[in-house]
Protein backbone atom coordinates (compact mmCIF):
# COMPACT_ATOMS: atom_id res chain seq x y z
CA UNK A 1 0.00 0.00 0.00
CA UNK A 2 1.45 3.38 -0.96
CA UNK A 3 2.33 5.85 1.77
CA UNK A 4 1.68 9.50 1.27
CA UNK A 5 3.65 12.09 3.19
CA UNK A 6 1.57 14.84 4.69
CA UNK A 7 1.69 17.94 2.49
CA UNK A 8 2.47 20.40 5.26
CA UNK A 9 5.22 18.22 6.66
CA UNK A 10 8.01 20.57 5.58
CA UNK A 11 10.34 20.18 8.54
CA UNK A 12 13.52 18.14 8.23
CA UNK A 13 11.93 15.06 9.73
CA UNK A 14 8.63 13.62 8.55
CA UNK A 15 6.56 12.86 11.63
CA UNK A 16 3.32 11.63 10.12
CA UNK A 17 2.64 9.46 7.12
CA UNK A 18 -0.57 8.00 5.79
CA UNK A 19 -0.85 4.36 4.82
CA UNK A 20 -3.67 4.99 2.39
CA UNK A 21 -3.60 6.93 -0.85
CA UNK A 22 -6.78 8.70 0.24
CA UNK A 23 -6.72 9.16 4.01
CA UNK A 24 -10.19 9.56 5.50
CA UNK A 25 -11.16 12.94 6.95
CA UNK A 26 -10.87 11.41 10.42
CA UNK A 27 -7.40 10.02 9.68
CA UNK A 28 -6.23 13.39 8.31
CA UNK A 29 -7.64 15.20 11.31
CA UNK A 30 -5.98 12.96 13.90
CA UNK A 31 -2.68 12.88 12.00
CA UNK A 32 -2.75 16.65 11.57
CA UNK A 33 -3.63 17.19 15.21
CA UNK A 34 -0.81 14.98 16.51
CA UNK A 35 1.71 16.49 14.11
CA UNK A 36 0.81 20.03 15.15
CA UNK A 37 0.91 19.07 18.84
CA UNK A 38 4.34 17.44 18.64
CA UNK A 39 5.85 20.25 16.56
CA UNK A 40 4.62 23.01 18.83
CA UNK A 41 5.11 21.33 22.23
CA UNK A 42 8.66 20.08 22.81
CA UNK A 43 7.51 18.23 25.94
CA UNK A 44 5.42 15.93 23.71
CA UNK A 45 8.43 15.12 21.55
CA UNK A 46 9.94 12.70 24.12
CA UNK A 47 6.74 10.68 24.30
CA UNK A 48 6.44 10.68 20.52
CA UNK A 49 10.05 9.56 20.06
CA UNK A 50 9.77 6.68 22.51
CA UNK A 51 6.23 5.45 21.87
CA UNK A 52 5.91 2.16 20.04
CA UNK A 53 2.31 1.04 19.90
CA UNK A 54 -0.60 0.44 17.54
CA UNK A 55 -3.59 2.37 18.79
CA UNK A 56 -7.03 1.96 17.27
CA UNK A 57 -9.69 4.65 17.64
CA UNK A 58 -13.20 3.79 16.52
CA UNK A 59 -15.88 6.49 16.56
CA UNK A 60 -19.12 4.65 17.17
CA UNK A 61 -21.58 7.31 16.00
CA UNK A 62 -19.92 7.86 12.62
CA UNK A 63 -18.87 4.22 12.22
CA UNK A 64 -15.31 5.15 11.31
CA UNK A 65 -11.98 4.21 12.75
CA UNK A 66 -8.27 4.69 12.35
CA UNK A 67 -5.15 2.90 13.51
CA UNK A 68 -2.28 5.02 14.76
CA UNK A 69 0.95 3.09 14.39
CA UNK A 70 3.58 4.82 16.54
CA UNK A 71 7.01 3.50 15.65
CA UNK A 72 9.25 5.61 17.90
CA UNK A 73 9.60 9.03 16.31
CA UNK A 74 7.17 8.46 13.49
CA UNK A 75 3.45 7.85 13.12
CA UNK A 76 1.71 6.00 10.31
CA UNK A 77 -2.03 6.59 10.18
CA UNK A 78 -4.21 3.88 8.64
CA UNK A 79 -7.84 4.24 7.62
CA UNK A 80 -9.86 1.73 9.64
CA UNK A 81 -8.84 -0.70 12.37
CA UNK A 82 -5.77 -2.75 11.52
CA UNK A 83 -4.91 -6.01 13.32
CA UNK A 84 -2.44 -6.43 16.21
CA UNK A 85 -3.43 -3.31 18.10
CA UNK A 86 -1.99 -2.56 21.53
CA UNK A 87 -5.01 -0.49 22.55
CA UNK A 88 -8.38 0.18 20.99
CA UNK A 89 -10.57 3.09 22.05
CA UNK A 90 -14.24 2.89 21.09
CA UNK A 91 -16.44 5.89 21.80
CA UNK A 92 -18.54 8.64 20.22
CA UNK A 93 -17.27 11.75 18.43
CA UNK A 94 -17.92 14.05 21.37
CA UNK A 95 -15.81 11.88 23.69
CA UNK A 96 -12.96 11.70 21.18
CA UNK A 97 -12.90 15.50 21.37
CA UNK A 98 -13.00 15.34 25.17
CA UNK A 99 -10.05 12.93 25.22
CA UNK A 100 -8.01 15.45 23.29
CA UNK A 101 -9.04 18.12 25.79
CA UNK A 102 -7.84 16.23 28.87
CA UNK A 103 -5.40 18.33 30.85
CA UNK A 104 -2.06 16.81 31.77
CA UNK A 105 -1.18 17.18 35.42
CA UNK A 106 1.53 16.16 37.85
CA UNK A 107 3.95 13.44 36.70
CA UNK A 108 2.48 13.68 33.21
CA UNK A 109 -0.76 12.01 34.24
CA UNK A 110 -4.07 12.95 32.63
CA UNK A 111 -6.30 15.00 34.92
CA UNK A 112 -9.58 13.22 35.64
CA UNK A 113 -10.86 15.52 38.40
CA UNK A 114 -11.78 18.63 36.39
CA UNK A 115 -14.99 18.97 34.32
CA UNK A 116 -13.58 17.38 31.15
CA UNK A 117 -11.79 14.63 33.07
CA UNK A 118 -14.87 13.77 35.12
CA UNK A 119 -16.90 13.56 31.93
CA UNK A 120 -14.41 11.14 30.38
CA UNK A 121 -14.22 9.03 33.56
CA UNK A 122 -18.03 8.88 33.77
CA UNK A 123 -18.24 7.64 30.19
CA UNK A 124 -15.66 4.97 30.96
CA UNK A 125 -17.68 3.81 33.98
CA UNK A 126 -20.96 3.81 32.02
CA UNK A 127 -19.42 1.85 29.17
CA UNK A 128 -19.79 4.68 26.66
CA UNK A 129 -16.01 4.77 26.39
CA UNK A 130 -14.41 1.37 25.96
CA UNK A 131 -10.67 0.83 25.97
CA UNK A 132 -9.58 -2.63 24.94
CA UNK A 133 -6.13 -3.63 26.22
CA UNK A 134 -6.20 -0.98 28.94
CA UNK A 135 -4.95 -2.93 31.97
CA UNK A 136 -1.57 -4.08 30.64
CA UNK A 137 -1.05 -0.81 28.76
CA UNK A 138 -1.92 2.01 31.14
CA UNK A 139 1.45 3.70 30.60
CA UNK A 140 0.96 3.53 26.83
CA UNK A 141 -2.50 5.07 27.19
CA UNK A 142 -1.06 7.90 29.29
CA UNK A 143 1.63 8.57 26.67
CA UNK A 144 -0.93 8.58 23.86
CA UNK A 145 -3.13 10.93 25.88
CA UNK A 146 -0.21 13.33 26.42
CA UNK A 147 0.57 13.36 22.67
CA UNK A 148 -3.11 13.71 21.77
CA UNK A 149 -3.97 16.43 24.29
CA UNK A 150 -4.26 20.00 23.04
CA UNK A 151 -4.32 21.41 26.57
CA UNK B 1 -40.29 35.87 12.12
CA UNK B 2 -38.20 33.76 9.76
CA UNK B 3 -35.36 35.39 7.84
CA UNK B 4 -33.83 34.35 4.54
CA UNK B 5 -30.99 31.87 4.90
CA UNK B 6 -27.53 33.45 4.97
CA UNK B 7 -28.92 36.98 4.49
CA UNK B 8 -27.82 40.12 6.35
CA UNK B 9 -30.89 39.74 8.61
CA UNK B 10 -29.91 36.13 9.36
CA UNK B 11 -26.35 37.26 10.24
CA UNK B 12 -27.71 39.91 12.59
CA UNK B 13 -30.01 37.45 14.40
CA UNK B 14 -27.24 34.85 14.56
CA UNK B 15 -24.92 37.40 16.16
CA UNK B 16 -27.60 38.28 18.72
CA UNK B 17 -28.08 34.60 19.58
CA UNK B 18 -24.33 34.12 20.06
CA UNK B 19 -24.08 37.15 22.31
CA UNK B 20 -27.09 36.03 24.37
CA UNK B 21 -25.48 32.67 25.13
CA UNK B 22 -23.72 32.40 28.51
CA UNK B 23 -22.45 28.97 27.44
CA UNK B 24 -20.68 30.46 24.43
CA UNK B 25 -19.33 33.37 26.46
CA UNK B 26 -17.69 30.99 28.93
CA UNK B 27 -16.52 28.38 26.42
CA UNK B 28 -15.00 30.91 24.00
CA UNK B 29 -13.03 32.84 26.59
CA UNK B 30 -9.60 33.48 25.08
CA UNK B 31 -10.71 32.96 21.47
CA UNK B 32 -9.21 35.69 19.26
CA UNK B 33 -9.45 34.50 15.67
CA UNK B 34 -11.80 35.15 12.79
CA UNK B 35 -13.95 32.34 11.42
CA UNK B 36 -15.26 32.11 7.88
CA UNK B 37 -18.09 29.87 6.74
CA UNK B 38 -18.15 29.20 3.02
CA UNK B 39 -21.60 28.19 1.80
CA UNK B 40 -21.13 26.61 -1.60
CA UNK B 41 -23.71 27.18 -4.29
CA UNK B 42 -26.32 24.56 -5.13
CA UNK B 43 -28.38 25.97 -8.01
CA UNK B 44 -30.75 22.99 -7.95
CA UNK B 45 -31.63 23.94 -4.35
CA UNK B 46 -32.31 27.57 -5.38
CA UNK B 47 -29.01 28.67 -3.86
CA UNK B 48 -27.28 29.82 -7.04
CA UNK B 49 -24.20 31.66 -5.72
CA UNK B 50 -21.69 30.81 -3.03
CA UNK B 51 -21.70 33.05 0.03
CA UNK B 52 -19.21 33.68 2.80
CA UNK B 53 -20.05 34.37 6.42
CA UNK B 54 -17.31 36.29 8.20
CA UNK B 55 -17.38 36.08 11.99
CA UNK B 56 -15.27 38.43 14.07
CA UNK B 57 -15.21 36.59 17.39
CA UNK B 58 -13.23 37.77 20.36
CA UNK B 59 -13.02 36.46 23.91
CA UNK B 60 -16.54 35.06 24.10
CA UNK B 61 -18.21 37.82 22.12
CA UNK B 62 -19.34 38.04 18.50
CA UNK B 63 -18.13 41.53 17.54
CA UNK B 64 -19.49 41.26 14.02
CA UNK B 65 -21.04 38.66 11.74
CA UNK B 66 -21.38 39.69 8.11
CA UNK B 67 -22.38 38.06 4.85
CA UNK B 68 -20.11 38.54 1.86
CA UNK B 69 -18.42 36.51 -0.81
CA UNK B 70 -16.77 33.12 -0.42
CA UNK B 71 -13.42 34.88 -0.96
CA UNK B 72 -14.10 37.10 2.06
CA UNK B 73 -14.66 34.05 4.27
CA UNK B 74 -11.59 32.26 2.92
CA UNK B 75 -9.37 35.04 4.28
CA UNK B 76 -10.33 34.20 7.88
CA UNK B 77 -8.04 32.38 10.34
CA UNK B 78 -10.36 29.37 10.37
CA UNK B 79 -12.49 28.40 7.40
CA UNK B 80 -15.28 25.84 7.31
CA UNK B 81 -16.55 24.93 3.85
CA UNK B 82 -19.61 22.93 2.84
CA UNK B 83 -22.38 23.02 0.26
CA UNK B 84 -25.62 24.85 1.08
CA UNK B 85 -27.54 21.67 1.91
CA UNK B 86 -24.92 20.54 4.45
CA UNK B 87 -25.12 23.87 6.28
CA UNK B 88 -28.89 23.51 6.26
CA UNK B 89 -28.49 20.08 7.89
CA UNK B 90 -26.29 21.66 10.59
CA UNK B 91 -28.72 24.52 11.21
CA UNK B 92 -31.69 22.14 11.44
CA UNK B 93 -29.86 19.73 13.78
CA UNK B 94 -29.76 16.91 11.25
CA UNK B 95 -25.95 16.98 11.25
CA UNK B 96 -23.75 17.48 14.28
CA UNK B 97 -20.92 19.84 13.31
CA UNK B 98 -18.25 17.81 15.17
CA UNK B 99 -19.28 14.61 13.43
CA UNK B 100 -19.49 16.51 10.14
CA UNK B 101 -15.86 17.60 10.52
CA UNK B 102 -14.65 14.10 11.43
CA UNK B 103 -16.50 12.70 8.41
CA UNK B 104 -15.21 15.39 6.06
CA UNK B 105 -18.70 16.68 5.39
CA UNK B 106 -17.56 20.07 6.68
CA UNK B 107 -14.05 20.87 5.49
CA UNK B 108 -11.91 22.71 8.01
CA UNK B 109 -8.88 24.88 7.36
CA UNK B 110 -6.95 26.27 10.30
CA UNK B 111 -4.91 25.25 13.31
CA UNK B 112 -6.38 21.93 14.49
CA UNK B 113 -5.26 22.03 18.13
CA UNK B 114 -6.90 25.44 18.55
CA UNK B 115 -10.23 24.35 17.08
CA UNK B 116 -10.20 21.16 19.16
CA UNK B 117 -9.45 23.19 22.29
CA UNK B 118 -12.61 25.21 21.63
CA UNK B 119 -14.89 22.29 20.72
CA UNK B 120 -17.49 23.33 23.30
CA UNK B 121 -17.61 26.88 21.93
CA UNK B 122 -18.06 25.66 18.37
CA UNK B 123 -20.81 23.28 19.48
CA UNK B 124 -22.63 26.11 21.21
CA UNK B 125 -22.20 28.33 18.16
CA UNK B 126 -23.88 25.60 16.11
CA UNK B 127 -26.69 25.54 18.69
CA UNK B 128 -27.07 29.30 18.19
CA UNK B 129 -27.65 28.83 14.45
CA UNK B 130 -30.49 26.42 15.23
CA UNK B 131 -32.25 29.13 17.27
CA UNK B 132 -32.63 31.45 14.27
CA UNK B 133 -35.88 30.84 12.39
CA UNK B 134 -34.90 30.49 8.75
CA UNK B 135 -36.71 30.60 5.43
CA UNK B 136 -34.85 28.09 3.26
CA UNK B 137 -34.76 28.79 -0.48
CA UNK B 138 -35.40 25.17 -1.43
CA UNK B 139 -38.56 25.04 0.68
CA UNK B 140 -40.41 27.90 -1.04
Amino acid sequence: MARRKLKFDVESRGLVEYADDEPSAFASMLGGLIEANVRTHPEKQNDFDSLKARVGIFVTDIDEGVTLNFTGGQLVVHNGLEPHRTLTIRTDAETVMSLSNLKIGLFGLPVYYDEVGRGVAAKLIRGKLKIEGLLPNVLTLNAVTRIFSVQ
Amino acid sequence: MAVKAFSDEWASQFKDEVNKSPVYKAAAKGWKWTVGLVVEAEPDKHFPEAKGIVMDLFDGEARAITVGTAADAQKCDFVLTAPYSRWKEVATKQLDATKGMLQGKLKLKGDLPTIVRYTKASQEMTECTTRVAVEWPDEN
